[in-house]
């Protein structure tokens, strides 16, 4: 790794003294498990490899993502050049971490590990799309240190817990020095792949969430190669809430590792929203959402495969919800 | 939907080089004047157990305690040579040459315990020599080892075993190859999901021919590995390639099986004597990986009728055979 | 851009004894239990927290070392293969990995007995399946996980 100097931050406002003189050349750190592979890569290109059958191979160290294994997996990688001065770390400061509830939001501390998270008993009272979404991330150790907040301010395409929290309308509260305290839903912070519009002095100090009105169904799934350490394929995150007379009357849908930036199919929600779920409605939702999908991603090698299966994890996760009392 | 289906994937291997290529085994035996055994030999134990069988073979020919011997391997300074440890041949090449060197020394200690005790026919147990017509003549291994070298008696020998074979017809091909064959079968029973093209592997029978199972223990840890590094031979692990350099090199790029991935394994083996090998031992270490992927793909046909004809049967190239089957029905 | 870097004090427990290492800020965990402390029970498999072949447990938890940076250990308690058991004095994981014939080529099995004893602390009794899961960010390659996973089981009886 390339040099920097460390600092571990003792309390939030030390912490974002540290960043303010240093915006731009710091990096934050939390559970690390993305950051140091990162650091250590940093100094390597790479080129991208396609399927085998495929003629056209993409190269080139403009690319964010490295495709490998055939299947054209994204690999987690941040940008190039992941070459910080400094490196602050975060993990000390007690108000980031852990989960806390009001009458109507849950606030989660950033640096909540998926273990954390899994273990909380207000997430899984109250969130347990979230509860669902940390589960499925790697490995126990890799949940041991991996950040709710990592996985949001990482952004990766195929991050698992940032598609939960979108369908779950989160919002990020950030704290800097210069501008004190603001509020930014998740979907607004994702700018693109791997970049966030948090700004370089700011510290994400709290994701807060609404609770869910009571009665809400949520459902996940991650679809991986093998079934734990594992970058997702895909993953779909849904909430869905029905009325007293079976109409839909809230219908979210989140899915994951299929577009550079991980965004709600507000479109495919909208067949659905106030409509009862028959089958040729739930069908057509899923046709649109697989089309505005490959809209934006444009037709891939991986389409072939991503396209029918993306609306079969929907299509299923979602008469899962329905079957559920 | 979820579809389940069962294949069976056969096998068998010639072990060791073949082809009249040099296959050879040395092992030298040393008793040591306290009745402790040292023992050298070129080949190398990298966790598979074959100086725990060696050592054993030992232990059985002098009719000693296994805890008294010391193996020292894979040191050009102080072994001799016993080739590569690979083509699953340790057992068998190895074991005969351990077998040849202990009965020399065998023969030895026979001839002057003999002398020692004034009595034939005697029986060496555990450590322990004595004579099976007066049991109370008897003295300890340890004894005897001390009164050979107080003769000034040489205790060491080397075995050494040829298990090259002819090379087959250069025109025909015809021939034997190999100097023995191992045996196996494997069924797997697995569920596909259609909807995505993952294959949830969840079982597999292992039934192994190896001759003589010296170390059963041993033998279905080889069995258990084999199978699931051919489960990820068959469903998960790709080598990708662009102009001769590998480019997934890495465990996130290039996927192996997990705890979470493992079927449910039942190991059987089965003793049908070798020849030529020690106790009829045969192999097992590379027939382990063998019939595995043969069977799980057999499986996956059955369960939907697909042939798969490369490999991994990973999910894209899965899903694509069920697409193209469910087109045409 | 180069930017000097200041070696700093690192102080944190390792199997109960306290530790005090020069370390510089590019270096993790892993590098210091090996390389400063010559505690090399711990493997080094990837580097990027993909094998477990490092796996400590530090205030309680498995983690991989690798993935922690030397100075993110600081006033931690961290427990290594070393502090397990010793060879007159095996833990019983250690016991039942040997008894049970899950140990192959060993690479692994520091980072599986760690694994292994992060969940008998929390959980005495694991069934399979919790036992599988455990262990599901520590790759074998020699085992296929079988024998590994009985003896956990057995250790927790």
């Amino acid at each position: 790794m390339q040099n920097f100097q460390f600092h571990s931050a003792s309390s939030l406002e030390d912490g974002l003294d540290y960043l303010a003189e240093r915006a731009g050349g710091c990096k934050i750190i939390a559970g690390g498990t993305d950051l140091i592979p990162a650091l250590r890569k940093a100094d390597l290109s790479f080129s991208v490899t396609r399927q085998k059958s495929d003629q056209n191979s993409v190269s080139g160290s403009g690319e964010l993502c490295k495709i490998v294994a055939g299947g054209g997996d994204v690999i987690p990688m941040m940008p190039k050049n992941t070459h910080p001065d400094y490196v602050l770390n975060i993990l000390e400061i007690e108000e980031l971490r852990g989960v806390t509830e009001t009458d109507d939001t849950v606030r989660i501390g950033p640096t909540t590990t998926f273990t954390e998270m899994m273990e909380s008993e207000v997430l899984n009272r109250c969130l347990p799309l979230l509860v669902q979404a940390a589960s499925s991330v790697g490995g126990p150790q890799i949940r041991n240190r991996g950040t709710i907040g990592g996985n949001i301010v990482s952004n990766a395409p195929c991050a698992d817990v940032l598609p939960a929290v979108l369908a779950l309308e989160g919002n990020l509260e950030l704290h800097s020095k210069k501008s004190g305290m603001r509020i930014l839903p998740v979907a607004e912070a994702l700018e693109a792949p791997y970049k966030t519009s948090i700004a370089a002095d700011e510290i994400l100090t709290g994701i807060l969430i609404g609770k869910l009105p009571p009665g809400t169904r949520s459902g996940f799934e991650k679809l991986g190669r093998r079934n734990a350490m594992t970058t997702a394929r895909m993953n779909m995150s849904v909430v869905l809430k029905l009325d007293d007379d079976g109409t839909i009357s809230d219908l979210r849908i989140v899915p994951g590792a299929v577009m550079p930036v991980t965004r709600r199919m507000t479109d495919a929600e909208e067949i659905l929203l106030g409509k009862k779920p028959e089958a040729s409605l739930i069908e057509e939702s899923a046709t649109l959402m697989a089309e505005s999908i490959f809209k934006i991603t444009g037709i891939r090698w991986s389409t072939e495969y991503k396209k029918p299966v993306v609306q079969n994890i929907f299509k299923r996760i979602l008469k899962q919800l329905l079957q559920d009392n | 939907m979820k579809k389940r289906g069962i294949g069976v994937g056969s096998m068998y291997y010639g072990l060791g080089y073949g082809f009249s290529r040099p296959d050879i085994g040395s092992a030298t035996i040393e008793i040591c004047e306290d009745g402790s055994v040292i023992v050298r030999s070129g080949q190398v134990d990298f966790g598979q157990g074959s100086d725990t069988i060696l050592c054993q073979i030992v232990a059985d020919e002098l009719d000693i305690k296994y805890e008294t011997i010391q193996i020292i391997t894979a040191d050009t300074a102080m072994t001799p040579d016993s080739g590569p440890t690979s083509a699953s041949r340790i057992t068998y090449v190895c074991g005969n040459a351990m077998i040849k060197a202990a009965q020399a020394l065998r023969k030895k200690l026979e001839h002057i315990a003999e002398d020692i005790l004034g009595e034939k026919d005697l029986v060496f147990v555990d450590g322990d020599i004595h004579s099976e017509a007066h049991p109370d003549k008897k003295m300890s291994f340890a004894n005897l080892a001390k009164a050979c070298h107080l003769q000034g008696i040489q205790m060491v020998e080397t075995g050494w075993f040829d298990n090259s074979t002819p090379d087959v017809d250069p025109d025909t091909s015809q021939g034997d190859a190999y100097s023995a064959y191992c045996w196996a079968s494997q069924l797997a029973e697995v569920e596909v999901d259609t909807e995505t093209g993952k294959v949830e592997v969840l079982r597999v029978i292992a039934v192994h021919d190896v001759g003589k199972a010296i170390n059963p223990s041993l033998v279905e840890a080889q069995i258990e590995g084999g199978v699931v590094m051919g489960l990820g031979y068959a469903l998960t692990e790709e080598i990708i390639e662009e102009g001769c350099i590998v480019k997934n090199t890495s465990f996130e790029e290039y996927m192996i099986s997990t705890s979470l991935d493992v079927p449910r394994i039942e190991s059987h083996i089965i003793e049908i004597p070798s020849s030529e090998g020690p106790y009829g031992v045969k192999g097992v270490g590379e027939p382990a990986l063998i019939p595995t992927a043969p069977a799980i793909l057999n499986a996956i046909c059955d369960a939907l009728d697909v042939r798969i004809t490369e490999l991994p049967a990973n999910l894209e190239n899965l899903h694509r055979l069920i697409r193209e089957k469910e087109k045409s029905s | 851009m180069s930017v000097e870097m200041n070696k700093t004090i690192l102080r944190m427990k390792i199997n109960g004894k306290a530790v005090e290492v020069t370390v510089k800020p590019t270096w993790t965990l892993l590098r210091i239990l090996r390389e400063e402390l010559r505690l090399t029970g711990t493997k080094k498999g990837c580097e990027q927290g993909d094998c477990g072949a490092c796996t400590v447990i530090m205030d309680g938890k498995a983690v991989n070392a690798c993935l922690v940076l030397a100075l993110q250990a600081e006033s931690k308690e961290i427990e290594t293969i070393e502090g397990l058991g010793t060879p007159d004095d095996l833990h019983p994981l250690q016991g039942s990995f040997i008894e049970n014939g899950a140990v192959q080529c060993g690479y692994c099995t520091p980072g599986m007995l760690m694994s292994g004893a992060a969940l008998l602390d929390k959980n005495p009794k694991p069934n399979i399946d919790e036992i599988k899961r455990a262990i599901s960010g520590n790759l074998c390659r020699c085992t296929g996980y079988v024998k590994i996973i009985d003896a956990i089981g057995k250790a927790s009886k």
